[in-house]
């Protein structure tokens, strides 16, 4: 097994034949042990989230849908979905269009006080979300236009998962932008490409992965997220896991493993539509 | 008629670093002008400067009579190939062509037209849906040509295209694009470090060296008559005896005599002598040269299509080189002779 | 030649605008930065500046706040036991989920190096899944596993191993394991990315000069490592700091950390000021650590020179 390529190339020496067996035997159980320790809250969740029965409780007995059904039947639930989707939606379209402008910016231009900026723009990513929670309820919190109150709103989420997700973003373009050709860039310019043009047709196409990638990651923080969403909405904007959370401190109920399974759906499913289409591309430039 | 391109006094540096230094150089429509120099040089930034990618310190850039210094690339009438090709990776070959002339507004028969007519000219036709990425390197390099050449361009810049590609194709491809400059009359400026490439394809050389243009010439007379000891050097092979005169009598630079006798030595003082190893005449042939020195076999080098005989003589080194069977053994004393006008000698 | 033509034209009007266009042109890369910098700015730095002059805000009453200035709210920290205690909880608790994490990571990690290739996309793709999972999911599934009436007492009682139903749920150690678990795949990853820099043939060469498995580990793995063990320790520690639901939904009632204190004053008691003070003593803490971390890595950076 795995440990025993190391015991191979390394203990060559006298102990080399009990070495193999020990080490290729502590290499099986620790790998069981990470992937048991992995696979139990997936595991266990999935497997509840099938229960008939109306309380968390194992052995499970008896199996069925029920509580599938009871989930989309109910308006409480689907409507924290639809508020978590359009929360992730908003967050993904904001923070990768912010992030790679800047990231953008870093590759090709000479700003005053850059180190200042970087830093900046990086620094939420390391700030935790209770933090950032508070900061902007209690900074936001009094706004109001025109009957439109900031706090509670769609809105004041998305801009709090920005600050999470565009750093992210900020950073994965950051690293791909240095890996394309500049001469590609520079040719572009030279058959007459001007520069937004030459960044629409060249540059982004030639990146494409990255920037699928990094809205991707943007697309899952916002859709993982809650405890800044726990402090800044409000009963009808509520997202899927802050209704969780909710649900959880009161009373679980095999409803709340439906929950946690579809969350998790939705995040694997945009996975594998990034997926297909990243084979796709391969299958289009590569062969 | 304006010159094709014009530079005038075209400066550029690098806070301290200065690549270009005051650089002046004249182009007429049609002509083949190659810049060439070691490393460094210089050459490469002078191309920048001319495609816009860089903007000059100081001086004046004109292309057809036009001042550029100011003008980004994409105003600028030039198309350049580079060294790695540098196709659009996600545009098959006809895409790749037809960017430069949808930038122009092109209408699209009229593409379709000019992309098939390049993609003839350097004999890729079939290769429109190909992406870049199932070409060779040198099918790239044609496709890079075919791309500027569709846009029909006041100038054409080669940087280094064929430095990337092995022997064989590169002298194929050298070949090409000198045919295609005797038919199409482009005006071109060419970027390489490789002397045979710019003797064999340009109608001027530049030679540059630290920023500076040291001559501008026709490949012959840069050969033979180099303006200076730089050029002299850069420029095929050559060995230099770096000697003292005293009243006539050569002497090595320790003061030790020397078994050199020149028909017309310089002045008493320091001299660098510098010889081409071809010209240079071995034992029996160089009986009647003007010019003579004894040396001693230290090595013998077999190349090819000719022996080198390293000669060592008192303090001095040099080598000739000589067609046919191996003569002179190691250790063994000879004569070589040179004409007067193979050799330069330039003060040290 | 007609498109030669249009770029003549055009291009000479624009070298007749030279002046105005370089104006311009020096304004774009901070219209292009502009969108980060603002979020970064008005979301970030300015709700930091503001809970920064909150904490020093007066809490009477029973109101939110009453603007003034006090070190009441950090004098609290210090002498209310509640709070002085909850910081000493909450450090306690990173550090042990830091070092179990990168304890964890390290051998998942060197066994995914050394592994053949057909494992290694397995379990990358296994560390994945915590990334890719909700904390409060991730919450539940443990929530469902240690309890009483839970998978691992009911398994442990199928297997005959125990003869009564227990409860592992609301201990230190089901907190940890759910804060280990959250932290691992940075862990992993990180120092995974810095063994994928080793070239495997060291291994070899150490053998080779007659070293055993541990000598090897201890005199060319572990110097060659320790910088990313450190990143992924640092990570690891501010992540744990961070978080308030797992250890709270978790951990015995009586585990606050400060994430949860600062939870608990802002939703649950109103007192404004003395969130604040808590969310600046964890930002400070968060800084401190990245800046201890970098301090480190210079140090170390010398001596790899």
């Amino acid at each position: 097994m795995t440990e025993a390529a190391l015991a191979q190339s390394v203990g060559s020496g006298r102990l080399a034949g009990i070495s193999v067996t020990v080490w290729r035997a502590a290499g099986i159980v620790f790998a069981s042990f990470v992937t048991l320790y992995v696979l139990i809250p997936i595991g266990v969740t999935i497997a509840m989230s099938f229960n008939d029965g109306s309380f968390i409780r194992f052995p499970i007995t008896s199996w069925s849908l029920r509580w599938y059904e009871g989930f989309f039947a109910s308006t409480r639930w689907t409507q924290a979905l639809a508020n978590s989707l359009v929360i992730a939606l908003g967050t993904t379209v904001i923070s990768t269009v912010s992030g790679i402008l800047a990231a953008w910016t870093f590759d090709r231009y000479n700003l005053p006080l850059k180190n200042v900026i970087y830093v900046l723009i990086m620094l939420p990513l390391f700030t935790p979300g209770v933090v950032l929670g508070l900061g902007i309820a209690i900074a936001f919190g009094g706004i109001e236009i025109g009957g439109w109150s900031f706090f509670g709103s769609r809105g004041s989420v998305v801009i709090a998962h920005s600050l999470w997700a565009m750093p992210l973003v900020f950073m994965l373009m950051e690293a791909t932008f240095r890996t394309v050709d500049r001469r590609i860039i520079e040719a572009s310019y030279d058959l007459g490409g001007r520069p937004v043009r030459t960044f629409f047709e060249i540059v982004l196409p030639m990146v494409s992965t990255g920037v699928i990638s990094s809205a991707l990651f943007a697309f899952v923080i916002s859709l993982n997220e809650f405890v800044m969403a726990l402090f800044l909405t409000s009963r009808g904007t509520q997202t899927l896991p802050v209704l969780m959370w909710l649900s959880l401190r009161s009373a679980g109920t095999p409803e709340l493993a439906v929950t946690a399974v579809v969350l998790a759906t939705a995040v694997f499913a945009c996975m594998s539509l990034v997926m297909v289409w990243y084979v796709r591309q391969l299958r289009k430039l590569g062969r | 008629m304006a010159l094709a391109l014009e530079l005038d006094q075209v400066s550029r540096s690098y806070g301290a670093v200065v690549a270009v230094d005051s650089v002046s150089l004249d182009v007429e429509g049609g002509e083949f002008v190659t810049l060439l120099g070691p490393s460094g040089s210089g050459k490469t930034t002078t191309l920048r400067l001319i495609g816009g990618f860089e903007r000059p310190n100081g001086g004046a850039i004109s292309i057809a009579g036009r001042r550029v210094d100011h003008l980004p690339p994409y105003k600028r009438n030039t198309a350049t190939i580079f060294q790695s090709g540098a196709l659009f990776p996600h545009k098959t070959v006809a895409e790749n062509i037809a960017y430069g002339l949808r930038m122009h507004a092109m209408n699209p028969s009229l593409i379709r037209e000019r992309v098939g007519e390049a993609l003839g000219i350097v004999q890729m036709g079939g290769f429109e849906e190909r992406y870049p990425s199932q070409l060779s390197g040198g099918q790239k390099q044609r496709v890079a040509l075919a791309r500027s050449l569709a846009l029909r361009p006041s100038l054409l810049l080669f940087d280094e295209p064929l430095s990337a590609l092995d022997l064989s194709l590169r002298l194929q491809l050298r070949a090409d694009i000198k045919r295609l400059h005797d038919e199409l009359q482009f005006t071109a400026i060419y970027v390489t470090h490789d002397q045979s490439e710019a003797m064999a394809m340009s109608s001027r050389v530049a030679i540059m060296n630290c920023g500076r243009i040291e001559q501008v010439a026709p490949p012959q007379q840069i050969y033979n008559e180099p303006a200076n000891e730089f050029v002299y050097s850069f420029i095929g092979e050559s060995c230099c005896l770096p000697v003292r005169i005293d009243d006539g009598a050569a002497r090595d630079q320790q003061g030790r005599p020397v078994d050199i006798r020149l028909a017309e030595p310089p002045s008493s003082g320091a001299w660098r002598l510098y010889l081409r190893p071809s010209r240079i005449r071995i034992g029996n042939e160089a009986h009647g040269c003007a010019n003579t020195a004894r040396g001693r076999v230290r090595f013998t080098e077999f190349l090819g299509d000719f022996n080198r005989y390293h000669l060592v003589a008192g303090g001095l080194e040099f080598f000739c080189d000589r067609a046919g069977e191996r003569q002179y053994q190691i250790g063994e004393e000879v004569e070589a002779g040179w004409d007067t006008g193979d050799m330069k000698v330039f003060a040290a | 030649m007609s498109g030669a033509q249009q770029v003549t034209s055009a291009g000479h009007r624009d070298a007749m605008l030279a002046r105005p266009a370089m104006k311009f042109e020096r304004l774009v890369p901070w219209a292009l930065v502009a969108p980060a910098l603002v979020i970064a700015l008005v979301f970030f730095g300015l709700p930091i500046l503001n809970t920064l002059r909150m904490s020093f805000n007066l809490h009477v009453d029973q109101r939110v706040y009453v603007p003034g200035f006090t070190l009441d709210q950090y004098w609290m920290l210090v002498k209310n036991p509640i709070f002085s205690g909850s910081i000493l909880t909450t450090v306690k608790l990173s550090l042990i989920c830091a070092f179990s994490a990168v304890t964890i990571g390290y051998g998942f990690a060197l066994l995914v190096w050394i592994g053949p290739p057909l494992w290694r996309v397995g379990f990358i793709g296994l560390a994945l899944c915590p990334l890719l999972i909700s904390e409060i999911s991730i919450i539940f599934g443990w929530w469902m596993f240690f309890p009483k009436t839970g998978l691992l007492s009911h398994t442990l009682l199928s297997a005959g191993l125990i003869e009564d139903r227990f409860s592992l749920m609301y201990t230190e150690f089901a907190a940890l394991v759910g804060l280990t678990y959250l932290t691992l795949p940075f862990s992993f990853f990180i120092i995974l990315s810095i063994l994928d820099g080793i070239d495997k043939r060291l291994l070899e060469a150490s053998s080779d000069l007659g070293a055993g498995p541990l000598t090897t580990f201890r005199e060319v793995m572990l110097p060659l490592t320790w910088p990313g063990m450190l990143v992924a320790f640092a990570h690891a520690f501010i992540w744990a700091m961070g978080t308030y639901a797992t250890p709270s939904a978790l951990g015995p009632d009586t585990l606050w950390t400060i994430g949860f204190l600062v939870q608990e004053q802002m939703l649950g008691r109103h007192n404004w000021p003395m969130a604040s003070a808590l969310a600046i003593v964890l930002v400070v803490g968060v800084a401190s650590i990245m800046l201890l971390m970098r301090r480190l890595m210079a140090r170390g950076g010398r001596f790899h020179d």
